[in-house]
């Protein structure tokens, strides 16, 4: 048998060669993504992008048996509480209605006084609903991903779940984004706490309760106080509820977010006017902070 | 010449049934179940596949495959771009190393030594995230994707015997 040879080497071990420097690139691509992500380079966003595209419209066809699922055992477990709830809900319903009294005197006399004052109310905001199509695939980030369909959403606008900030979207692609959760290692927002107005900034560290930092340490906050957008740095309007004190010991304070993340199948996001270009700087500022 | 391609067109997807199955079962556990207490179960099955067709199928799983799921998991998970293709293509390397002496090892061996590849491999995910943010990450939220990992392995394990039922006999290992 007579073995041939390419350049002195044998077919065989030729093979083996490039087989091995195969693998080398490939560890070396791995290694490059990273560095290319940690500086932010366009070149990771497209590829991030292209795949988003590729594997979203199979993660929206994925969702559908789920969505099923989890809506027939909502369904069960609604029938199996009707009782308590009905109860709850009478007493609930009384409360509100003396409340709602108090609101609709409340706002007439906020009418007065802001014609009095002649304060310029702020521009009415445009949202859009989006359907959740996916969750974060581990416990290292909190992510949703979002299809927009062709809805004008750009990077850095805020999504909320119920009525209440729950994060904001991080990267549009195509007819899908990604939504960074406020629980999300990445998200620092400025908050001051409703009560006392005492500022700090809202630090998402991947456990479900973000913690609240840079509070003065004599700053007046107690369990149950509610945590509202600052408006800081321009990113997030002022006064948007996110969540409320739900653990201080020592100097860690932990804010229970108000919308059930968890259970939330649609979610709003809000266009407060601002073009892409405004959107970017105040990022950037965020990100200085 | 057309049965030919025919053939090898057959065999591109027989062969790729060991991917086409973890992709399938990456797609499944990231529907959003909306539950608060088993949303905290978020199993890392790239890892599991990884480690269980490399243990069984080298031949026809191996590097290009751990790259192509982890860059799926960076992109699916949000993480930085680069940092599951990484951790995936050492798994490979470790477990083509542990495939030496253990590839006939019983199933509840193969779970044991997943134990202690996965606790290898979320640890140092762990580490390169905490490097990469310049942060602490909680240790709890890890742990848990440990536990879960590890209690999750005799399912995903136990479909992907079912599946390997299916692959061409000429690409076993044993």
């Amino acid at each position: 048998m007579v073995r041939r040879s390419v350049l002195l080497i044998k077919t065989g071990e030729l093979k083996v060669l490039l087989r091995r420097l195969f693998v080398a690139l490939l560890f070396l691509c791995s290694l490059l993504f990273i560095l290319l992500s940690k500086v932010d380079n366009p070149l990771v966003s497209k590829i991030d992008g292209t795949i988003l595209n590729i594997v979203g419209p199979v993660m929206q066809v994925v969702e559908y048996p789920a969505r099923i699922v989890h809506r027939v055992y909502t369904y069960l477990y609604d029938i199996s509480r009707i009782y308590i709830d009905n109860r709850e809900l009478r007493a609930e319903n009384k409360q509100m209605l003396i409340l709602q009294n108090k609101v609709r005197s409340l706002e007439v006399e906020n009418q007065l006084l802001s014609r009095l004052l002649n304060y310029i109310p702020p521009a009415e905001a445009n949202f859009v609903s989006v359907k959740i199509i996916a969750e974060s695939g581990d416990n290292f980030t909190h992510i949703l991903f979002v299809y927009i369909g062709n809805e004008a959403v750009r990077k850095g606008q805020i999504v909320l779940g119920d009525e209440s900030v729950i994060g904001r979207v991080d990267k549009v692609s195509g007819k899908y984004a990604k939504v960074i959760l406020v629980t999300d290692i990445n998200s620092k927002i400025p908050v001051v706490v409703e009560r006392t107005r005492a500022r700090g900034i809202l630090s998402g560290d991947n456990t479900q309760m973000p913690e609240l930092i840079f509070t003065r340490s004599t700053a007046d906050i107690q369990e149950g106080d509610i945590i509202v957008t600052s408006g800081v740095g321009g990113m997030f309007p002022a006064g948007l509820p996110i969540g409320f004190v739900s653990l201080i010991k020592g100097n860690e304070i932990r804010v229970e977010t108000m919308a059930d993340i968890s259970r939330i199948e649609y979610v709003r996001i809000v266009d407060y006017g601002l073009t892409p270009d405004e959107v970017e700087n105040l990022n950037d500022l965020s990100e200085g902070n | 010449m057309q049965s030919t391609w025919r053939e090898k067109w057959r065999m591109f997807w027989l062969h790729g049934i060991p991917l086409w199955t973890t992709l399938a079962l990456m797609f499944l556990l990231s529907m959003p179940i909306n539950s608060a207490q088993w949303g905290y179960f978020k199993p890392n099955v790239g890892l599991i596949c990884v480690y269980y067709w490399t243990l069984k199928r080298q031949q026809i799983f191996g590097f290009f495959c751990a790259f192509i799921i982890g860059l799926l998991m960076d992109v699916y998970s949000s993480s930085p771009l680069g940092i599951n293709i990484l951790l995936l293509m050492l798994t490979v390397s470790v477990t083509l190393w542990l495939a030496h002496y253990f590839q006939n090892a019983s199933f509840g061996a193969g779970w044991f030594i997943f134990c202690l590849v996965g606790f290898g491999a979320t640890f140092f995910k762990w580490v390169m995230l905490m490097l990469y943010f310049g942060r602490i990450i909680n240790p709890e939220e890890v742990a848990l994707n440990y536990l879960s990992t590890a209690l999750f392995y005799p399912l995903i394990a136990a479909i992907n015997v079912y599946v390997q039922k299916f692959l061409p006999q000429e690409g076993l290992n044993e």
